[in-house]
């Protein structure tokens, strides 16, 4: 084929587009429509799984690290009935190395639980890092303050039983000394929190006399399924003195949602997109197919098939590369508005997902263009001319 | 006259009238699999949050500790206002006791529970109660019991005391005992490790407790908390008491809960409470902008579908015009091929979409779905007016061409 016979087909593609503008505008408005509908659900169920997973560590921890001969004592809920034996600890700098060395990605949280005496009696404590306590604990509901140096939580059961109320000052004798504490807030969670008063790790420690010293660590990791199995083995490999413990209730119900989400999100689009996209192609087609006129001038004035078939494919592609850009444009846009309105954090913006849109976009306008082309062809140019 | 150019319009150029068709039954077909699972969905996955575990604990209103719930009181959880929202509960009667396995000895935690107990009130649909329903994390090695002496002990008590599935534990409290047959092995990574679980009845004979039980958890569905919600219900008109008490708030049904149960006080769980809550407004949310979404293209699709398909058929309406036609006539004829069209593919598109709607329950949830009566004749309505919509615009540009320019081409 000549350059110029090349450009004049060209030439021929861009007159067609242009001299009927009321139809191109219809064919790009709805290649665009469902382009950027393919954009949208896609980047929309593609943040979803990492933002659902962000939601679901909010049930709290999914591994847990107690010395080797502890009992486990930790869950959510009322079926905590309490410890029947010797406390034994882990050691907080072990710990603490072992968590920088592994690289894990996780937050922590330490805590020590111990009894303090007051007023002829004892009061199960726990101390706790009250930074750690707020970002892995987001269910406390707190009456009062966080406290600062030298105040303490108590949790609800407790206040009631003891009377005790924000504001309130008490002295509680450890093993090793006494502590002066003020109470800043009542703290209630509907678990084992609600019968322990919370103060400071290091007073609790100093005040034991138990420097050091850690009964349990909470961890939150950011990994589901087998790599969060493999994390609980790389720790207890590192903690050979502890026991690491995956909690089935938060790691395998959260891992059992997140697959539903995706699941749901992954059939959602496939539905639209099957839909939307053969009602596109369908009107396409309805474009194509009341042009058999024209077709029959071209083959008459001595077109041959192929090039009749390239300048239709040509125009459809062009429609389609800008249908699908606008689409990608206009899907990103709303996948943005969606995420930043439900989770309150913006999309991610996913450049790949451009030659999604335009694929999907050329696809529907040369699926909709090639059906009728064919059954065109097959017209003798003389009958098609004659509007038969 | 008018029935035989209808005729005629449909048999002459099926190709064009099936690409029509096609649009509207899709288009259909998304609105109507949109709507059915749009209001499911946050049903299904509130139930799927369920599997968190329960969100109310119930608990002997003493705050001293020591008290006990009655076991007879257990069944009018199941005629309470919000009995439709609880989706299980479970009974708990707990004992230290010396438990022995062979040769060795440790001192424990003996639960006695429901594991899945058929459940019959009267008046009220039978149900199943017990851990199996209400905590679906556990992983039991071995099989759940059956017989009033089999129980299930928690993985790490197993380990210590060095039992597997097929042997004996001995349990002894206050100088009573009971042999349990263990039958399975039970791993959540939680307290429930440490502890031994046996039928309720028999920890209650062990205990000398008999229909006594000491907490309950219950496993509710509850609406996210909100501002109103989060008011203290000591604090509350009459009115604001009223619409409180009549939302499913996980402290209004735990106060429900609580006045059928005699002496006892109910919390909600907050862990499991508050994230819940979160994650189903936000899911929720994330289904209504799907379903705009949706629907607003599939409106699209239709409308412009038919644009196209009109809009080149004014050489047609041109000689319609020339052979003495009045506007009336002529949109007679265009408007009754649309209905004619919109309704079958509305037709066609609800009973595609039904299915589509099945096959995402049954993928995701496993779960069939009712659709909706209403679904049915707002498919076929929703399918017209937007099919209608598409072509008035066309249609009258189309009525205001001069013919002679037309059809000169």
């Amino acid at each position: 084929m000549s350059m110029n016979r090349r450009r004049w087909l060209i030439h021929l593609v861009l007159r067609a587009l242009a001299h009927r503008k009321g139809r191109t505008l219809l064919l790009l408005a709805v290649l665009a429509m469902a382009s950027s509908l393919a954009t949208a659900l896609g980047i929309v169920s593609y943040s979803m799984g990492k933002r659902v997973a962000e939601e679901v560590r909010k049930y709290g921890a999914n591994l847990v690290i107690i010395p080797e001969t502890a009992r486990l004592d930790v869950g959510s809920g009322g079926l905590n009935f309490g410890v029947v034996s010797e406390p034994t600890y882990l050691q907080q700098h072990q710990v603490e190395g072992v968590l920088a060395r592994s690289g894990l990605k996780a937050e922590r949280s330490f805590h020590l639980r111990g009894a303090l005496h007051w007023k002829d009696a004892d009061i199960m404590v726990e101390g706790v890092n009250f930074a750690e306590i707020r970002r892995l604990f987001p269910w406390w509901q707190l009456k009062g303050d966080w406290p600062a140096v030298g105040e303490t939580v108590v949790g609800n059961d407790l206040a009631i039983r003891l009377k005790l109320k924000p504001g309130d000052t008490l002295e509680l004798a450890g093993k090793s000394r006494m502590t002066r504490l003020r109470v800043s807030g009542v703290v209630s969670t509907g678990g084992e929190e609600d019968s322990l008063l919370f103060l400071a790790l290091q007073e609790l420690q100093q005040a034991l006399g138990l420097d050091d010293q850690l009964t349990l660590v909470r961890l939150m990791v950011t990994a589901g399924g087998d790599s969060l199995k493999k994390s609980a083995a790389d720790l207890q490999l590192l903690l050979p003195s502890a026991k690491v413990n995956e909690v089935r209730q938060t790691a395998r119900t959260s891992e059992g949602l997140l697959a539903k989400v995706k699941l749901l999100m992954l059939m959602v689009t496939a539905v639209v997109l099957v839909s939307a996209g053969s009602s596109v192609a369908g009107t396409m087609s309805t474009t194509v197919l009341e042009r058999s006129k024209e077709i029959g001038l071209m083959k008459a004035m001595g077109g041959t098939r192929w090039e009749v078939m390239l300048i239709f494919c040509g125009e459809a592609a062009m429609l389609g590369l800008l249908g699908g850009l606008a689409g990608y444009l206009l899907g990103s846009g709303i996948a943005q508005f969606i995420t930043r309105t439900v989770f309150a954090s913006s999309a991610e913006f996913v450049p790949w997902f451009l030659f999604v849109s335009l694929g999907i976009s050329v696809f529907l306008a040369l699926l909709g263009s090639f059906g009728p082309m064919i059954s065109v062809f097959r017209l003798d140019p003389v009958r098609s001319l004659r509007g038969e | 006259m008018l029935f035989r150019i209808l005729k005629n319009s449909f048999l002459k150029r099926p190709k064009a009238v099936f690409l029509v068709f096609l649009s509207i039954a899709m288009g259909a077909a998304v609105a109507t699999a949109f709507l059915g699972i749009a209001g499911e969905v946050s049903h299904k996955m509130a139930l799927e949050l369920r599997s968190y575990g329960a969100n109310i604990l119930l608990e002997p209103s003493a705050v001293e500790g020591g008290g006990f719930l009655r076991e007879e009181d257990l069944p009018k959880i199941k005629t309470v206002f919000w009995k439709y929202n609880i989706t299980g509960f479970t009974p708990y009667l707990f004992g230290i006791a010396d438990i022995s396995a062979s040769g060795k000895k440790e001192r424990g935690i003996v639960s006695g529970t429901w594991f899945s107990k058929n459940l019959e009130v009267p008046g009220e649909e039978p149900s199943v109660q017990g851990i199996k329903g209400i905590a679906p994390w556990w992983d039991v090695k071995g099989r759940w019991p059956e017989a009033a002496d089999e129980a299930i002990i928690g993985a790490a008590l197993a380990r210590r005391l060095n039992i597997a599935p097929g042997g004996d534990v001995a349990t002894m409290i206050r100088g009573r005992d009971q042999l349990f047959k263990v039958v399975g092995v039970v791993t959540t990574g939680g307290y429930e490790e440490e502890q031994l679980f046996a039928p309720l009845v028999t920890v209650q004979s062990l205990l000398q407790q008999q229909g006594k039980v000491s907490r309950v958890l219950v496993s509710a569905l509850t609406v996210p908390m909100d501002e109103f919600g989060k008011k203290d219900p000591a604090t509350m008109s009459k009115d604001e008491f009223e619409k409180w008490y009549c939302t499913a708030y996980v402290t209004s049904v735990a106060k429900n809960v609580e006045e059928v149960m005699a002496g006892s006080r109910a919390k909600p769980i907050w862990q499991i409470a508050s994230a819940e809550g979160a994650l189903l407004k936000k899911l929720n949310s994330v289904m209504l902008f799907l379903t705009i979404l949706a629907l607003g293209a599939s409106a699209t699709a239709v409308s412009t579908s038919l644009m196209a398909s009109m809009a080149e058929r004014s050489p047609e309406i041109a000689l319609m015009k020339a052979v003495g036609a009045d506007r009336f006539q002529i949109s007679a004829i265009f408007i009754g091929e649309t209905l004619i069209i919109s309704v079958a593919g509305g037709v066609i598109g609800y009973l595609v979409g039904d299915q589509l709607a099945g096959i995402i329950s049954r993928t995701v949830f496993n779960s069939t779905i009712a659709s909706p009566l209403w679904l049915f004749p707002t498919a076929i309505i929703s399918a017209l007016i937007v099919a209608i919509a598409g072509s008035v615009a066309p249609l009258r540009r189309a009525l205001l061409v001069e013919p002679v320019r037309v059809l000169k081409g």
